[in-house]
């Protein structure tokens, strides 16, 4: 049996008085296609930023690739990564082609400037079909500060998909996307699971989205609450754990004028 | 007809200023900060560090100090002061609130009076202030010019081995780190690059236009470039063109030389704005 793509154990992060995560475990087989939800301040970026290595957590070990990750060899094994983050207010204004963003997401982009980047045929196939994924093959010799929020959106996710990494995190991918855009996203999504066999953690806030595509969903305050596979359905009582008692469990029907029906 | 015209009438000074013993001698080092300092000026702008320039370039002055004082070596104990001051500035602790131009006016201030203090007591004979201010490239000896060729050298193939990876942690620092980049250390030795930078330019700009020539040939390149390694072309360009031209005016006028270089940039930036003005309006 091939060992977890990750496996998370014990993880805690924060003050010991009030935690922003509480003894965390999990882990993910290859392939698998999980979803994290919950309230603001749940700690769902958190935890993406512990399984990169972004921050240390105050205990518990994260296992990539069956290997511990640790200071020395997170450059390695991040290699096998692709993570898209959520802070895209600090981007500068710099003078940048989007095929320059997206090559940036190649692991060998940070080698001396006298390696010719990404004029090898191998590179420019991996930034052109990174492109192609999120329908932004035509914008490659545009500069990326002139883009739209959602295009921009699109190419930081074929920046993260550029490495063909075998674990896929993504924080928020369908912030500033058009509900189109959002549903081609999610069935790309569960295309690379289902192909290539990537395994992908993806937080969202609509859980209505995302639940026809997902293998499973966390629902995260802290600790997870539930883990539920696909076609399960969520206990009204972990939604109460998780985003308090004010929170109300709307039952939608045909007759919802919130839903879409095709 | 105008352009020959001026051609011609032209023509005599240019011969008399390639001719000159002063410019023969000058002219390679000029260029070769020019370089140095115009590679660099594309990260001081992409990572935002023209305060801190301005930061180390005045700490030179109680580097400058502190060499005179105990009679060191000056271009040596000034560039360790200075490498020492900007990754002092890299490693201050951000999480306490001491944000970087918190520090970089802190320190800026602090080794300023410290200069000033050492100068005074020092004579009068040992120190040429003004040079130091504004700058004095004629007045390169040997031995500093084989000091400023070790130091750009240096400065080149740390840049040429780390451009790339600077610039993408100057666009998305977090996306960098979360790729495996060792992102602490590539910042602390872009600080000290530009430290080494600041004092190659002291040299030839002065500690009070240094800032010039480590921040203007970027931005001119900025309006034009498209991509990393067009921006860095161009900028050395103009640092390049700004550098003769500004020399050539200098000697014939017989202005400041650092003073007519940084201006030189000025007037290059004035018109790259101008040019491209149009087209930036109707790109957003």
């Amino acid at each position: 049996m091939n060992s977890p793509v990750i496996c998370l154990s014990h993880i805690s992060f924060g003050p010991k008085k009030r935690p922003i995560l509480d003894d965390l475990s999990f882990s993910l087989e290859e392939g698998h296609f999980m979803g994290i939800i919950g309230p603001n301040g749940a700690g769902k970026s958190t935890i993406l930023s512990v399984m990169t290595g972004l921050i240390q957590p105050s205990q518990g070990s994260i296992e990539l690739f069956g290997t511990a990750l640790t200071r020395f060899n997170r450059h390695q094994l991040l290699k096998e990564v692709g993570y898209l983050h959520q802070l895209h207010n600090a981007e500068p204004h710099m003078p940048l082609t989007v095929r320059d963003v997206v090559a940036m997401g190649l692991s060998q982009y940070a080698s001396p400037l006298w390696q010719r980047m990404g004029k090898s045929s191998q590179h420019q196939t991996a930034i052109e079909k990174a492109l192609k994924h999120v329908d932004m093959l035509d914008f490659m010799p545009h500069d990326f500060r002139y883009l739209s929020g959602g295009q921009r959106q699109r190419v930081r996710l074929a920046r993260a998909l550029v490495r063909q990494p075998q674990l896929l995190l993504l924080d928020e991918p369908s912030a500033a996307l058009d509900s189109q855009q959002q549903q081609n996203l999610y069935l790309l999504l569960r295309q690379l699971c289902d192909e290539k066999k990537m395994t992908i953690i993806m937080v969202e806030h609509d859980i209505a989205a995302i639940t026809g595509h997902v293998d499973s969903v966390a629902c995260l305050n802290r600790s997870i609450h539930h883990h539920a596979m696909k076609g399960e359905q969520i206990p009204e009582d972990v939604w109460h754990q998780m985003y308090g008692e004010h929170m109300h469990v709307v039952a939608h029907d045909t007759s919802c004028i919130g839903c879409h029906h095709d | 007809m105008i352009p020959v015209v001026l051609v011609v009438i032209m023509i005599e000074p240019i011969q008399q200023f390639f001719a000159s013993t002063v410019m023969q001698e000058t002219l390679p080092s000029a260029l070769f900060i020019a370089v140095v300092s115009s590679s660099i000026s594309v990260m001081v702008l992409a990572h935002r560090l023209s305060f801190l320039t301005v930061g180390v370039s005045h700490a030179s002055l109680a580097g400058l100090g502190l060499a005179v004082t105990f009679s060191l070596p000056l271009l040596p104990t000034a560039t360790a002061f200075c490498v020492g001051i900007a990754l002092l500035l890299a490693s201050l602790p951000k999480k306490q609130g001491i944000t970087e131009d918190t520090g970089t006016g802190l320190l800026f201030a602090g080794s300023m009076a410290l200069g000033i203090i050492l100068m005074s007591r020092a004579s009068r004979n040992e120190v040429d202030l003004f040079g130091l201010l504004f700058g004095n490239i004629l007045t390169v000896t040997s031995s500093e010019w084989h000091w400023l060729l070790f130091i750009g050298t240096v400065i080149m193939v740390v840049f040429i081995g780390m451009a790339r990876a600077w610039w993408s942690i100057a666009f998305d620092a977090t996306t960098a780190l979360a790729s495996g980049l060792p992102v602490a250390v590539l910042n602390l030795c872009l600080y000290g690059t530009v430290g080494l930078a600041v004092v190659m330019c002291v040299k030839l700009a002065g500690i009070v236009l240094t800032t010039g020539l480590m921040v203007l040939p970027a931005t001119c390149a900025w309006f034009w470039g498209r991509s990393l390694m067009s921006l860095w072309i161009m900028s050395m360009l103009i640092a390049l063109t700004a550098t003769m031209l500004g020399l050539f005016i200098s000697y014939t006028y017989d202005w400041p030389s650092g003073a007519t270089i940084v201006l030189t940039l000025c007037m290059i930036f004035i018109i790259s704005w101008g040019a491209t003005w149009r087209t930036q309006q109707h790109r957003r």
